[in-house]
């Protein structure tokens, strides 16, 4: 009796499968591709496959992100808030404010003591404090992405970078570095200011233990240093950032199975589509 | 982590009147937390909202938020306040003033006291916020909203203006004896909050010290037609402080003496801001740029000046029927002359009482070039300035721009795009003058 | 054809009908907001025309005139007139809503004046000397229209246009009684449409129209029943279903209001009195608006009740579940507004989802995510 969770986000698509007793069967992260939007309907494929399983056999499947509305071999489509809070909360049960950064968007999620969401805040109309705005710079100063975490680790003083729009800082940047700032500092400035921004959008839920911080920008041991510095205690980071959504999805469609939910429409294994 | 030093922003002064405003601005938070220790009464203001005379009077402190707002962003220690405000819910392109505002009293009730290092100590829990609806919304929404972090009695006073079109026979005595009855209420609520009746000799006496400083502030700056210029803008919003925060008192009216003879001699010994004035600029309008004023420097590094400026500003002497006998319907008919004073030019001109200012500005101080300021978060001051500039554009061709940011918020600040605006500017002028 | 099918073509063709009647003959007087009694406009005989903007409408003109950093509502409002669509005006008029609304009318004026142009000014303090000053700006209001239309305003027909709006208020009351059961009887999305379609024309028409869809909506068979969350919603001008519909799809019931567009400006009646002038006064100055300042009641909690109290009502009688503050940017009044009140309703324990959008239906996918997960956080 497997329940899968797919969360089709704008770059990646990643798919859970658990069984009865919530154990994972199969995790894949494969690109969701902007021209080829059947690439999701692969990466479901895939797990299905990687477990020894036929896509009859699942009895619940529940979509989750960005892609979530056009999912035909979905039963239901839930928000990610609601999916990465479910998922966070297994692994991590004492969660009770969870931050999630990520490529196009940063959001933060409260909990009640029984595990539901009680509020949530989210930043998507803006580059600025998230992987986005890391990704632009990076470019500018010719790093790699994955090795901002590293490379910030080396300053002892961080650059602060004032504006949040993405261009104007990518010219404060320039001029910094005219004026002789180190890579390393720049970078731990870009830290700050991201920290900065979602942690003080996240102030707006009430911070308290346990905090754990998940999608992308998890990875990233500079910007999760940086966060802690203003959170004011150590956060909780899973093994397996961008994972959490999908996992919840899987454990919901679980949920609804049980209580004999209903499904949404009858679903078909064909290509997700984004547009009507 | 430790943040790297950053560079000084603020800006060097023409005058040595306008070095001395420090200590005055120091001074209106010092006086503030004395009045506390003292057991006397400290009330929230609004500049410019034609009600200073009435709280002197009554001997009650004033405490202008806004100006601790611009204070903060001129000391680079805005952020932590503009947070805390925003994660308490309030939007980004609310007010920054307010947002700085509401940050420090959320700040302060969180941390039970001045939170560590605010500027000029910071400001102490008033006994009484006083707002006013004039110039913005704003002015009167944000102390109410305030009240979620401080439960003191709260009053605003509507402020009115007839618009430009209106025909001032019919709507005067209407507009005045609202003012003066809006007035009154304020009076009215000082009493109760301070046990004592207002003594109208005494408020008297504030108001000729006010009119007396507003007089000489006036004529300080038809100095400043002088060329080259004896003093610039970012003086202008430095020794704004007495004409503003110290109206009413002997304090402002002794330091516009001071200004006066300092600009005076100036001018007739052709003391300019710089050596070589090669253009004269009008700062059109907009909030001036708090967190940057070092920028009215960098234009005079291309011999750029500002002469003189529209936002802050004082109102022309107006006179007031002399039968008027008491001093409350005299502040109602003084805001109503101050209001309607370019109402007849502009019916007869542009339309606009504000271009009709500027255009006489332009003429008068030789200007060669109009700048404005344009606040993301000032829907006052910000909205319309395209409107000025269009309409300018039908009497005058000297080049004109407007410059993006906000008054106290850095994120909205962009350093290598005004340098780049600036210098086209400066070849526009250049053109011109070749 | 049906009343709502007819409520819905006045809803899609904006203006058509008015400016039918402009080439009719009949003077067609355009407002802003709630301050601008209808009642004055229709005594002189002239025909009432409540200003939208067009949400699908990029704001392709108005940058020339006006700061980006301005109420889009207004700014969409004054590129319709950039491009002619508010040509058959023959008067434009504008209360002092707000900073945005009293800049903006002067920029419109200057640029777009219509034969007669305008504004009033409403105070934003609430009180004796206030209501008196209002009634004065509204005196002068009619002096002006006197002038202009060289007709003397026939109190007979004040007194008339009183009870007509009247009529007209209390027959959208009923109407949105029909929202009280679960699941309500009139969809959120309908009930916009019937609104907005009766600001652009004469109020007779309009009440005939929506006792005509009362009818029908009682006729309807019933819904079935859903169990889905209810949702009151607060914020200002609303003219356009793409917002409300979205609600409504991610899998709830709208089922009550206080927007500009909504119950604050129909739904308290005018007192008739002797001097009708008095009663439209005094109703006007009342609406409640995060512009207008009620005074502070003695401590915060009496305050809070002063000035929401209204929408405790609302809320307990339509059997709310969950509310959404629909703000449109840059509206600092509501901006200030919206904390306090969310404090208020989170006492009587009612979630809060506060949204600030641009006032375009390009930007409503960004919105999805939000209201549905607020939606699935409010449902056990």
């Amino acid at each position: 009796m497997p329940f899968a969770g797919i969360d089709i986000g704008s770059t990646m698509t990643k798919v859970v499968i658990v069984d009865r007793k919530e154990t994972i069967l199969a995790s894949v992260i494969g690109p969701t591709g902007v021209e080829h939007r059947h690439l999701a309907l692969k990466v479901m494929d895939e797990a299905i496959g990687q477990c020894g399983l036929t896509f009859e056999a699942l009895d619940f499947i529940v979509a989750t992100g960005y892609g979530r509305i056009n999912v035909p071999f979905a039963d239901k489509q839930i928000t990610e808030i609601t999916c990465h809070a479910r998922g966070i909360r297994a692994i991590f049960p004492t969660v009770r404010i969870i931050i999630d950064i990520g490529g196009q968007d940063s959001k933060g999620i409260k909990l009640d003591t029984g595990g539901k969401v009680a509020n949530f805040v989210m930043n998507d109309k803006c580059a600025a404090g998230t992987g986005r705005f890391l990704e632009v710079i990076a470019e500018t100063l010719g790093v790699k992405l994955a090795d901002m975490g590293k490379i910030s680790l080396a300053a002892r003083e961080y650059v602060k970078i004032s504006n949040t729009c993405t261009v104007f800082a990518e010219h404060e940047v320039t001029s910094r570095l005219a004026e002789g700032a180190t890579i390393p500092e720049i970078v731990a400035g870009l830290h700050e200011s991201i920290a900065g921004r979602v942690v003080n959008m996240v102030r707006h839920l009430g911070i308290e233990k346990d905090v754990v911080v998940t999608g992308g920008g998890a990875k990233n041991i500079g910007l999760v240093k940086a966060m802690e510095g203003k959170i004011g205690f150590p956060v909780l980071v899973p093994p397996e950032p961008f994972l959490t959504g999908a996992l919840g999805a899987a454990l919901l469609g679980k949920g609804f199975f049980d209580r004999g939910m209903i499904r949404d429409h009858e679903r078909r294994l064909e290509s997700v589509t984004f547009f009507k | 982590m430790e943040a790297k030093e950053q560079v000084k922003t603020t800006a060097v002064k023409g005058t040595d009147m306008a070095r001395k405003v420090r200590g005055l601005v120091k001074n209106i938070y010092k006086s503030a937390h004395e009045a506390k220790a003292e057991g006397k009464k400290v009330a929230y203001f609004m500049v410019a909202s034609q009600y200073d005379e009435i709280i002197r009077a009554m001997d009650v402190v004033p405490l202008p938020t806004e100006n601790y707002a611009g204070l903060c962003a001129a000391k680079r220690d805005m952020d932590r306040f503009l947070l805390k405000a925003e994660a308490d819910g309030y939007s980004q392109v609310l007010c920054s003033y307010a947002r700085i505002g509401l940050g420090f009293d959320s700040l302060r009730k969180e941390l039970g006291g001045i939170p560590e290092g605010a500027p000029d100590g910071g400001m102490p829990v008033p006994d009484m916020m006083l707002g006013s609806s004039a110039v913005c919304d704003p002015r009167f929404k944000w102390y109410q909203a305030a009240g979620r972090y401080l439960q003191v009695p709260t009053y605003s006073i509507d402020v009115v203006a007839p618009p430009v079109y209106a025909d001032l026979n019919a709507v005067r005595d209407y507009y005045i004896k609202y003012q003066k009855e809006q007035m009154q209420g304020l009076i009215s609520f000082l009493e109760a909050q301070t046990g004592r009746k207002m003594d109208k000799e005494r408020l008297w006496e504030t108001i000729r010290l006010s009119d007396k400083a507003w007089q000489l502030w006036y004529e300080i700056d038809r100095l400043r037609v002088a060329i080259p210029s004896p003093m610039p803008t970012q003086d202008h919003f430095s020794i704004m402080v007495a004409g503003h925060y110290y109206s009413g008192t002997q304090v402002a009216v002794d330091f516009y003496q001071g200004l006066y003879d300092e600009v005076k001699y100036k001018a007739e010994n052709s003391i300019g801001v710089i050596p070589d004035e090669k253009y004269r600029i009008l700062y059109g309008g907009g909030l001036p740029p708090w967190h940057t004023l070092w920028i009215f420097n960098y234009f005079e590094s291309f011999g750029a000046v500002f002469v003189i400026e529209n936002v802050y500003r004082g109102y022309d002497p107006v006179e007031v029927p002399s039968h008027v006998k008491d001093p409350v319907e005299y502040l109602a008919w003084r805001a109503y002359l101050r209001f309607t004073q370019r109402h007849e030019k502009a019916r007869a001109n542009s339309g606009n009482p504000i271009v009709e200012r500027l255009l006489g500005m332009i003429k008068d101080y030789k200007i060669d070039g109009v700048v404005f300021h344009a606040c993301r978060s000032c829907r006052a001051t910000t909205v319309g300035q395209v409107h000025l500039k269009n309409l300018l554009g039908q009497y005058t061709d000297i080049p004109m721009m407007q410059l993006v940011s906000d008054m106290v918020d850095l994120r909205d600040y962009s350093e290598a795009q005004w340098k780049a605006q600036i210098g086209a500017f400066i070849e526009a002028l250049a053109g011109r003058s070749a | 054809m049906t009343a709502f099918s007819q409520l819905d073509a006045f809803y899609q063709e904006r203006g058509k009908h008015a400016r039918e009647l402009h080439d009719s003959g009949k003077k067609v007087i355009g407002y802003f907001c709630c301050f601008v009694p209808d009642e004055i406009i229709t005594a002189f005989d002239m025909v009432p025309y409540r200003i939208q903007g067009s949400q699908s409408e990029p704001i392709d003109q108005a940058d020339a005139f006006i700061e980006p950093m301005a109420c889009p509502f207004a700014r969409s409002c004054f590129n319709l007139a950039l491009k002619g669509k508010y040509d058959f005006l023959d008067g434009f008029v504008a209360p002092h809503s707000c900073d945005t609304v009293e800049r903006m009318y002067h920029i419109w004026r200057h640029n777009k004046p219509a034969p007669f142009n305008h504004f009033i000014n409403v105070p934003h303090m609430m009180g004796p000397s206030s209501d008196e000053f209002y009634r004065k700006e509204l005196a002068y209001f009619i002096k002006s229209l006197e002038e202009w239309s060289g007709r003397k305003l026939d109190t007979g027909k004040l007194k008339d246009a009183v009870r007509l709006y009247n009529r007209r208020r209390a027959v959208l009351r009923e109407l949105y009684e029909l929202r009280k059961p679960d699941p309500p009887l009139v969809s959120g999305t309908e009930i916009t449409k019937v609104l907005v379609a009766g600001m652009g024309i004469p109020a007779a028409n309009h009440i005939e129209l929506v006792k005509q869809f009362i009818k029908e909506v009682k006729e309807r068979p019933q819904p079935k029943a859903q169990k889905l969350p209810r949702i009151f919603i607060w914020g200002n001008e609303i003219d356009d279903i793409a917002f409300i519909r979205l609600v409504e799809e991610s899998g709830a019931h709208v089922v009550m209001d206080d927007l500009c567009t909504g119950t604050r400006f129909f739904w308290d009646d005018v007192p008739q009195t002797d001097d009708p002038l008095d009663g439209i006064a005094s109703r006007y100055i009342q609406t409640h608006c995060p512009r207008s300042n009620v005074p502070q009641a003695q401590t915060r909690k009496k305050d809070l009740e002063n000035r929401y109290g209204y929408i405790n009502r609302f809320v307990k009688e339509w059997g709310v579940d969950g509310v959404i503050f629909y703000i449109v940017r840059y509206c600092d009044t509501c901006e200030l507004e919206g904390p306090d009140l969310r404090e208020y309703l989170n006492e009587m324990k009612l979630p809060v989802l506060m949204i600030e959008d641009d006032y375009s239906t390009s930007t409503i996918g960004q919105l999805r995510t939000r209201v549905q997960a607020f939606l699935e956080m409010i449902t056990t």
